[in-house]
């Protein structure tokens, strides 16, 4: 069978001021009609500058050296700049990462897919809101009729999700090309997405390329996948055969840091009993009736955080906290951290904690936070030195080594160079600035470190380093987590005990033995684990089809 | 856009105009003229002097002339001119008439060219109008009034003669003469809204054409007229009004300086003229009805915003 | 500091804005020195002499040297103007750093009523301040200030609300840092950069508004060779000779452009992460 899509030898270079930088070297790649090829790779592959060339929306500094890209036989790289328009959103078709930024706040969602009907396929202004609200239904969008007369800000995240596929399915295109289309959206939604997507992918026969760095999703959804590395295509195969067997060492790199729950990456629970913090009936709220806001009839905006929510952590144990966004989780971390007001009674190493001013030297010492964003964690105009500095100036240098030497050997600890010390943030990578961020939570020797999403900002692998560390440093220091994450694989991958919010609640906690052995017990629990994509190394079964 | 909204936007101009008027009525205060002598002239025997300072109440605190004032001032009445003797408002209300034309007509001239100006730069991002606009617009800014009105009348009427230098002819009267003397002080109260506007509305229009959502337009296989007129233009102009009411403050500023250098009897040129005679009821009620017509532009703006815009939900 | 000159000079705006501002402040201050005649000395035989070699920029209605009268008339311009803008910053970066701390309902009054001062157009502010306090070169440094202060307060407070948001001083916070250390090394770092780079804009607006306060007779007073009063006196004078006009007023843009052209560049050298 003939490619729908096919791109040969294609090798694109960026010019920059300081050079030319090769982003895709000899690509080859082809997608057939209903077959849906998954493209993975982490940020800075390449991969996203491939879609940009199969769309020809390509920067100005870009340069392409060699290769064909063909869609159904004809040359994309010659259409002149009217056959391309009419090419667009009529043969092929894109899905966006964001549907809160890729749809035009100014217009009806009804209107952002009617203009695409009207243009392409010549449909009357009735006709083509007759197709849009069929459609919209197919989508499974509720109230179709209602939907398209409303407005981007007054949909859901994943409503709108739905209005960008309708809009890329509703020309009837060749060939679709995915863009992370569920990074942007909750793990539940992401999940009713991706079932439409297979639904819709085997319904339609579109040929699919399917961009993403998540490798589980990819495994459930792609009938074959092709894995992007420093703009080289290193592997490309069947998908349950590439990752069931991977040839390539950089395919075995990445599938190793996918997150697996049935690897556990800590030691059994700790014996201790006695809780290190315990949490009782903790509440808290956001913000302050403002002035002259009763006088104006504003409402106030006091907002609910958390709610009643009452855990322990004990002495190196690793309480895992998931949930989506949110439910409160990063609510938790803030307030334990003296960060924001909360009520309710904290009892700390048997000391009771009434309010933030009651946070002590000693409590600041114990309890360390690790941020998720390391580039608004650390300072931008202090080097590395200084930021390191400070946890050792307040609560001394435990080993007396001087400060130069502590700061080198709190680098070493978290696998850096000394002489980053004298370095900005600025001119570190993503993982190398969460590592600063880690040593300067663990100089003071504290009793608990709170980690609120700290990986989520990284890529796959960088993440699975940066979990290896927290892991060894754990080992190391005895100290206990409270880890905060959106990823449930990776919490039951390395945490004692498992906390799950919802709506600012806390809905059960649960051990991880019990998790294993008699599932969970709430049905939120429930619904969460089953959404959450798992990485499918062998065999036939695939999740979404 | 809720009645709520409504009131909650009243109620801030209505304190806004109660700080202006403190701050009005507070600076005036200060000003070192004693409005009986003012009034009754040089000459006037110290009893006449008393009883006119207990009739206008001059001998009362502070806090009870700015109430009793104010209490005019609600009423419609400012008060009686220091100098003319005659009632404030109907000259403020003559002389603010003439100025809102000066204003008006310096608001559409700069809407005319600062608006395509700055969608043409953006759209050719880098080419020859963008690299002119981007050099004419820091001279534009760079430039005060005075010194833009007085090139101006250099160059246009003592040198070229095409223009006339100052004065004012009432638009009914003679309507050609009238426009020709409007020429350049519109032209100077324009010149650095257009050198502001036109660079803000550029950089929306790129901010604009940045956006996900007209990449999305265009690869929806919309031309690029339609995504520049349909996506891009419809998003980047609505803060442009916002813009323009906050330059209203330097049109009214202008409009001081180019009616003093014109000899516009408008409302700035009674301001200059209180100023110099320490007139102050006129001082008052000039500053009182700048500020209000500034604030009236700002809720007007904010109207359309609100009407225009869908995503704000004023409640 | 060194660092920072090198990323200014960079890019063309930084590199012609600096020169300017650094020639301007030059003049400023070694102005007097270098004017070739007295400014004051009259003339009756040399009025309203176009350049010449002997009398670069020309001569006014009194004989007396234009270039000489615009270098003295430097200081009282651009200094004047630089002291206004600095005072005018330290009062509205007191009273927003004061409001953004405070919060609640004292901030929202602050700001409500910073609000309503800034409805006043700021030429009619300073107007309404100098015919309070007087005329004269000080009172419109003073009124210049005050109408700078409420415009100054807004930025500094909503630029220390957003660097109070940052997780760098969350972190501080939660690791018990002492309140001075967070306002002085964590804060004031970050916060100053917007505020430089707003303040040299500003300087820019004082010096016109300057300029235009003595064009209208209420800053600087005669004989003093401020530059806006220079073109309030050229104008009677037009006709006879119109370098007397042009040249304070190509002085008074120049001085703007710089201080424009020097901020923006600063906005781009101040980013650590350009």
């Amino acid at each position: 069978m003939k490619p729908v899509l096919e791109v040969a030898g294609y090798t694109l270079d960026y010019t920059t001021p300081l050079g030319s930088m090769r982003a895709l070297h000899d690509v080859s790649l082809s997608v057939a009609r209903g077959e849906m090829l998954g493209l993975v790779g982490e940020s800075g592959s390449g991969k996203t500058s491939l879609a940009w060339a199969i769309m020809r929306y390509l920067a100005a500094n870009a340069v392409e050296r060699a290769g064909t890209l063909r869609l159904a036989g004809e040359d994309l790289r010659a259409l002149t700049p009217k056959q391309l328009t009419a090419l667009r959103g009529a043969r092929i078709g894109m899905v966006f990462q964001d549907p809160s930024t890729s749809l035009n706040p100014t217009l009806t969602l009804g209107r952002q897919i009617t203009e695409s009907l009207e243009l392409h396929r010549g449909l009357s202004p009735a006709a083509a809101r007759a197709e849009a609200e069929a459609m919209f239904a197919r989508v499974g969008l509720r109230d179709p009729a209602a939907m398209l007369r409303r407005y981007p800000h007054e949909a859901s995240g994943g409503e709108k999700q739905r209005v960008v596929i309708a809009t890329a399915f509703a020309c009837r295109p060749d060939c679709i090309i995915f863009d992370e289309p569920t990074t942007a959206l909750d793990v539940v939604t992401s999940r009713q997405i991706l079932d439409l997507f297979a639904t819709l992918q085997a319904e339609t026969g579109v040929a699919s390329l399917y961009i993403s760095h998540d490798l589980a999703i990819v495994s459930g959804l792609a009938h074959r996948v092709a894995v992007i590395h420093r703009g080289r295509i290193v592997e490309q195969g069947v998908t349950a055969e590439v990752f069931g067997a991977p040839r390539n060492e950089y395919t075995r790199t990445l599938l190793a840091a996918v997150p697996r729950p049935e690897e556990r990456l800590v030691n059994t629970m700790p014996g201790d009993a006695t809780p290190l913090v315990a949490a009782k009936h903790m509440t808290v709220h956001y913000g302050r009736p403002a002035f002259l806001s009763g006088l104006f009839g504003r409402k106030p905006r006091g907002v609910l955080g958390a709610e009643n929510v009452s855990l322990t952590v004990r002495p190196g144990e690793v309480l895992g906290i998931v949930g989506e966004s949110g439910s409160g989780k990063s609510t938790m971390a803030r307030a334990l951290t003296g960060l924001a007001p909360f009520e309710g009674r904290l009892t700390v190493a048997g000391r009771v904690i009434a309010g933030a001013a009651q946070m002590g030297r000693d409590y600041r010492r114990d309890v360390q936070i690790v941020f998720q964003h390391p580039d608004s964690s650390l300072n931008p105009r202090h080097r590395i030195r200084e930021i390191l500095s400070r946890p050792l100036k307040l609560y001394g240098d435990p080993e007396g080594l001087g400060i130069e030497t502590a700061i080198a050997k709190m680098l070493e600890a978290v696998r850096l160079p000394a002489d980053f010390a004298n370095r900005y943030p600025h001119q570190l990578s993503g993982g190398e600035k969460q590592r600063v961020a880690i040593a300067r939570a663990f100089a003071p020797r504290p009793r608990l470190v709170i980690c609120d999403e700290v990986t989520s900002s990284l890529d796959v692998s960088v993440q699975a380093s940066v979990v290896r560390l927290l892991v060894e440093l754990q080992r190391e220091t005895g100290a206990a987590y409270l880890f905060i994450s959106h990823d449930i694989n990776l919490v039951r991958q390395i945490a004692h005990r498992i906390a799950v919010m919802h709506r600012g609640k806390l809905v059960e906690t649960i051990s991880i033995e019990d998790l294993a052995a008699h599932g969970p017990s709430h049905p939120y629990t429930a619904q969460l684990m089953a959404a959450v994509p798992r990485l499918q190394t062998g065999g036939n079964e695939h999740e979404f089809r | 856009m809720s009645g709520r909204y409504l009131l909650r936007r009243f109620g801030l101009i209505l304190y806004t105009l109660l700080v202006v008027s403190v701050i009005v009525f507070g600076i005036t205060q200060v000003l070192p003229a004693d409005a009986a002598v003012m009034l009754m002239g040089e000459n006037a025997t110290p009893e006449q002097l008393a009883a006119l300072r207990a009739r206008l109440g001059l001998d009362d605190a502070v806090w009870v002339q700015y109430l009793h004032w104010l209490g005019g001032v609600v009423r419609g009445d400012f008060g009686v001119s220091m100098t003319s003797g005659l009632d404030v408002l109907p000259t403020i209300v003559e002389s603010l008439s003439r100025s809102l034309l000066l204003a008006v007509l310096s608001i559409l001239l700069m809407l005319v060219v600062a608006l395509p100006l700055g969608i043409l730069a953006a759209v050719r991002r880098g080419g020859a109008v963008d690299i002119g606009l981007g050099l004419v617009s820091y001279l534009g800014v760079s430039f005060p009034e005075f010194v833009t009105a007085t090139l101006g009348i250099l160059l246009f009427a003592d040198l070229l003669g095409w223009l006339p230098a100052t004065g004012y002819v009432p638009l009914l009267e003679d309507p050609v003469q009238a426009v020709r003397h409007l020429v350049l002080p519109v032209a100077t109260v324009s010149l650095i809204l257009i050198a502001h506007v036109s660079r803000m509305v550029r950089s929306e229009v790129v901010d604009a054409l940045h956006t996900d959502y007209v990449r999305a337009a265009r690869l929806k296989g919309l031309p690029e007229g339609l995504v520049l007129r349909r996506h891009a233009l419809r998003n980047a102009l609505l803060p442009t009004i916002t813009i323009v009411a906050l330059d209203v403050g330097y049109v009214l500023g202008g409009i001081i300086v180019v009616e003093e250098i014109f000899a516009i009897p408008g409302i700035g040129r009674q301001l200059i003229v209180a100023v110099q005679n320490r007139d102050l009821p006129m001082i008052q009620a000039a500053a009182l009805v700048l500020a209000a017509t500034y604030c009236v532009m700002n809720l007007l703006a904010d109207l359309t915003y609100a009407a225009l815009d869908k995503r704000i939900q004023y409640g | 500091m060194v660092e920072l000159l090198h990323r200014l000079v960079r890019s063309p705006q930084g590199a012609i804005g600096l020169s300017l501002v650094v020639l301007v402040l030059l003049l400023a201050l070694f102005g007097p020195a270098l004017a070739p005649h007295n400014p004051e000395a009259l003339g009756v035989l040399r009025r309203y002499k176009p350049p010449s070699v002997d009398h670069w920029l020309g001569t006014d209605q009194l004989g007396r040297d234009i270039l000489s009268r615009l270098l003295v008339g430097a200081r009282a311009t651009v200094l004047l103007a630089l002291l206004a803008t600095l005072l005018g910053t330290l009062a509205g970066a007191v009273l927003g750093t004061a409001s953004a701390f405070l919060g609640g309902k004292a901030d929202e009054a602050i700001m409500r009523t910073v609000d309503a001062v800034m409805a006043l157009p700021s030429l009619l502010m300073s107007l309404l301040i100098v015919s309070a306090m007087g005329r004269g070169a000080e009172n419109a440094v003073l009124a210049i200030a005050i109408t700078f202060t409420p415009g100054m307060a807004r930025i500094t407070r909503s630029v220390a609300l957003a660097v109070r948001r940052q997780d760098y001083v969350n972190a501080a916070v939660a690791r018990g840092e002492g309140a001075l250390y967070i306002v002085i090394r964590e804060m004031l770092p970050n916060v100053v950069a917007p505020i430089v780079v707003e303040m040299s804009i500003r300087v820019a607006f004082a010096v016109m508004l300057f300029a235009t306060l003595s064009f209208l007779g209420l800053g600087a007073q005669p004989p003093s060779s401020e530059w806006g009063l220079m073109v309030s006196e050229a104008r009677r004078f037009m006709h006879l000779s119109p370098w007397m006009i042009l040249w304070p007023s190509i002085a008074i843009a120049l001085v703007a452009v710089g201080f424009n052209l020097l901020g923006d560049g600063l906005r781009d050298a101040l980013n650590p992460r350009t």
